[in-house]
């Protein structure tokens, strides 16, 4: 009787341990049955929302398709493929676990933030062993995703210039057949769109208005030295003259009542659900917006072509664009033969052809150069492709607050920026508490 | 001669549980190891990250003892003051007004007026309903540009106002979302009112007491036990309250909303994990202050009757 109870006792420890060792996840080896080097990418999975995450599977279907018996990826459906603190917070952990997925995309700031665990792959000696590659990509295309001692931990996904949507049926009401060039016409343009009952500048709190904040100190003369150095070390910004004289007037705007009543919600889509509306007038945002909202059901008919993409007005010096390659393709391998395969696939994706099709099927535009004849022959979102043709021709291009601020400007911004429109705290005051917030939250 | 001397009864044996029988205590001791084990992992362990790492600067990448460094900066940071003022801010709110409002109603209903399965169903309702989806839905209600609440003020306020971003109002905007949602102390205290024998009110009502004054001098003191254990439930629920002002504000503006558990998350995200610990131990000294006055206060335990 007792030998029966210890059999039994055994046999469900044994089936315990054995459930257990079952549940654990393992990175396992590299190779795959097919004898493929596998490597797993965490944000390559199917999504009907996304079209970056269902771009990218598609596109991993195809190298698989391309190497097949050489390289293969594995999808792993990741919960946080899309979203911000979440994300962050989910790839942390897996860093600290060493657990990190082969390959996967993350944003500027998430990368800043990611880098520090140690754990991301530096592609600084691939790019220098492959000249032709490394020489292929856009002009600053690498400024947002690089470390202090030139490492380059992402290789770039797309390279945007992010202007100003605006609604020609409105502004031709109240007299404007094109966009103004200064802020002083701007600013008469939304005095007389408010008079006639629309919102001139539909804004966020968050996104939307750190984007015009970036226009407005841009496009002064010492504008850009700020966005690109001054801003990720100076420890006081409220003595950066640009800073101040953007911040003032973007709060002006606010008083007078030309931006929507709901700008402050840290929630963008009650910026664009405005603009989608046919009530405001304006919105800035990247080229992803005429896919995700402009095409999407909830503009209202034929907005899309009342839509015009223009650059930023300026001050006196001429306008100006933000450009920015904001997110890119990151490696948490340190495995040699998986980091081979992870080199075919940044490669891959990076292509002509895979940057031309994901520009299609996002509405984001190449990272890499591609020649005019192929972009034409593409036929590339004309709204977006405008917008991209007049890069050269504006007189300043600069990168977004959030390329080279501390990474947690976004939530001192938000926590910040309607006390200041409220006149709740000074202009010294916000811009010296985002200075120290933002790096705080860093 | 007579003495005053009173004989007082002898004092009672300590009560004596079931004894575990002769042999058995090894058993016993190995049939307690599962639960032993999983408190341990799920409780134990994380209590003892928590302290320990508190006293660190801990992130992705390091892993350094600091001392007291975290509790240094933590109570010279004017953002930590602000935020255990909103929480202890909700904490009263929910005092002063969601348990005296739920009490109220839950001993209104328990005389089974007219509808009051129906009153409580509804009631009841929001209860069960997630935080997160409240807070959209008071979002939308308290927005500026087409909330509900601004068309019902208009002809009173006449203009958009933001509540929820606006430094005078968002703290008791965000209040105002959860002191209604009474349904759980309503339940509650109906079932505690179900339990007091009817033989006590008929005789107060046949020494003449009125309906108020049985419900104030009887129902009422009887209900202290169950009034501390909601008081207890709510304050622990605010003490961590996080969804909705993340939700509602992120804890703008200029930290007017921000609560002790989204300042340690705010530190958390941010990678500060040691420091985000040290702001979750002043939770837990905070919590269990917190129950032990409330005991204390309420005598919860003690019997009615």
């Amino acid at each position: 009787m007792r030998s029966t109870k210890t059999v039994a006792a055994a046999t469900t420890a044994v089936l315990m341990a054995g459930a257990l060792g079952a549940c654990s996840t393992s990175k396992g080896g590299s190779t795959n049955a097919a004898g493929e080097i596998e490597i797993t990418c965490a944000t390559c999975q199917k999504s009907t929302t996304d079209p970056f995450l269902q771009f990218n599977f598609e596109a991993a279907q195809r190298f698989n398709k391309a190497n097949k018996g050489k390289y293969h990826v594995k999808t792993l459906q990741n919960a946080n493929a899309g979203s911000a603190d979440a994300r962050l917070q989910y790839y942390q952990r897996l860093a600290l676990a060493d657990d990190l997925p082969d390959v996967f995309q993350l944003n500027n700031a998430e990368i800043k933030s990611l880098s520090s665990t140690g754990k991301l792959h530096d592609f600084a000696p691939d790019l220098k062993s492959d000249a032709k590659w490394a020489a292929s990509f856009q002009p600053r295309a690498f400024e947002a995703l690089s470390g202090k001692e030139g490492q380059r931990w992402a290789i770039p996904q797309q390279q945007d210039p992010i202007g100003i949507f605006y609604n020609k049926k409105l502004l031709a009401k109240v007299g404007y057949e094109s966009f103004p060039t200064t802020w002083d016409d701007f600013e008469a343009m939304a005095a007389k769109l408010k008079n006639a009952g629309a919102t001139p500048i539909a804004l966020d709190g968050d996104w939307a208005t750190l984007l015009m904040w970036s226009n407005l100190i841009g496009t002064q003369p010492a504008g850009r030295d700020f966005l690109t150095s001054e801003i990720a070390t100076s420890k006081d910004w409220s003595t950066n003259k640009a800073a101040v004289k953007a911040t003032e007037r973007l709060r002006d705007w606010q008083a007078k009542g030309y931006v929507n009543a709901d700008s402050l919600s840290g929630d963008f889509q009650n910026a664009a659900s405005k603009y989608l509306a046919g009530k405001a007038a304006t919105v800035p945002n990247g080229p992803w917006f005429v896919k995700t909202n402009l095409k999407s059901a909830n503009a209202a008919p034929g907005l899309y072509d009342n839509t015009e993409y223009a650059p930023s007005p300026g001050w006196d010096a001429g306008r100006g664009l933000i450009v920015v390659s904001g997110a890119g393709w990151v490696s948490g391998t340190s495995d040699q033969t998986e980091l081979e395969a992870v080199g075919a696939f940044v490669r891959f994706m990076s292509s002509t052809d895979e940057v031309v099709k994901q520009a299609k099927a996002t509405g984001s535009n190449p990272p890499v150069k591609v020649p005019a004849a192929t972009v034409k022959a593409a036929g590339l979102e004309p709204l977006s492709s405008r917008l991209v043709s007049r890069i050269p021709r504006v007189a300043q291009s600069f990168p977004h607050a959030r390329v080279h601020a501390p990474g947690g400007i976004d939530a001192a911004w938000k926590n910040l920026w309607p006390a200041y429109v409220k006149g709740k705290i000074d202009t010294k005051a916000f811009l010296s508490r985002l200075a120290t917030d933002s790096a705080a939250g860093s | 001669m007579r003495t005053t001397h009173q004989v007082r009864p002898p004092a009672p044996k300590p009560t004596a549980g079931p004894r575990i029988p002769a042999g058995m205590h090894g058993h016993v001791a190995l049939s307690m190891l599962p639960a032993l084990a999983l408190f341990a992992v799920f409780f134990l362990v994380p209590l003892v990250v928590l302290a320990v790492t508190a006293f660190s600067r801990w992130g992705a990448g390091d892993f350094t003892f600091t001392g007291l460094d975290n509790y240094r900066q933590l109570f010279s940071d004017p953002v930590f003051w602000k935020a255990a003022g909103n929480t202890l801010f909700y904490c009263v709110a929910s005092m002063v007004i969601q348990v005296p409002l739920g009490v109220a109603v839950g001993m209104t209903l328990a005389m089974k007026v007219p509808g009051w399965k129906l009153f409580r169903t509804i009631i009841f309702i929001p209860f069960v309903i997630s935080g997160a989806a409240y807070a959209l839905v008071f979002s939308m209600f308290y927005n500026p540009s087409y909330g509900l609440l601004n068309n019902l003020l208009a002809p009173v306020t006449g203009g958009q106002h933001d509540w929820l971003f606006n430094s005078g109002t968002a703290r008791w905007a965000v209040a105002g979302t959860f002191v209604f949602i009474i349904g759980f102390v309503v339940v509650v205290v109906m079932a505690e009112v179900a339990s007091i024998p009817t033989e006590l009110l008929e005789a107060a009502e046949a020494d003449g007491a009125s309906l108020m004054q049985r419900q104030l001098f009887i129902v009422l003191p009887l209900l202290r036990n169950i009034i501390g254990t909601v008081i207890l439930v709510r304050l622990l629920v605010d003490i961590g309250m996080f969804d909705l002002v993340y939700i509602l504000t992120s804890g703008g503006p200029n930290d007017a909303t921000t609560t002790l558990a989204l300042y340690a998350y705010r530190a958390y995200v941010h990678g500060q994990w040691g420091y985000a610990n040290a702001v979750g131990s002043v939770i837990l000294i905070l919590g269990a202050t917190l129950i032990v006055t409330v005991r204390r206060v309420f005598r919860i335990g003690e019997r009615a009757l």
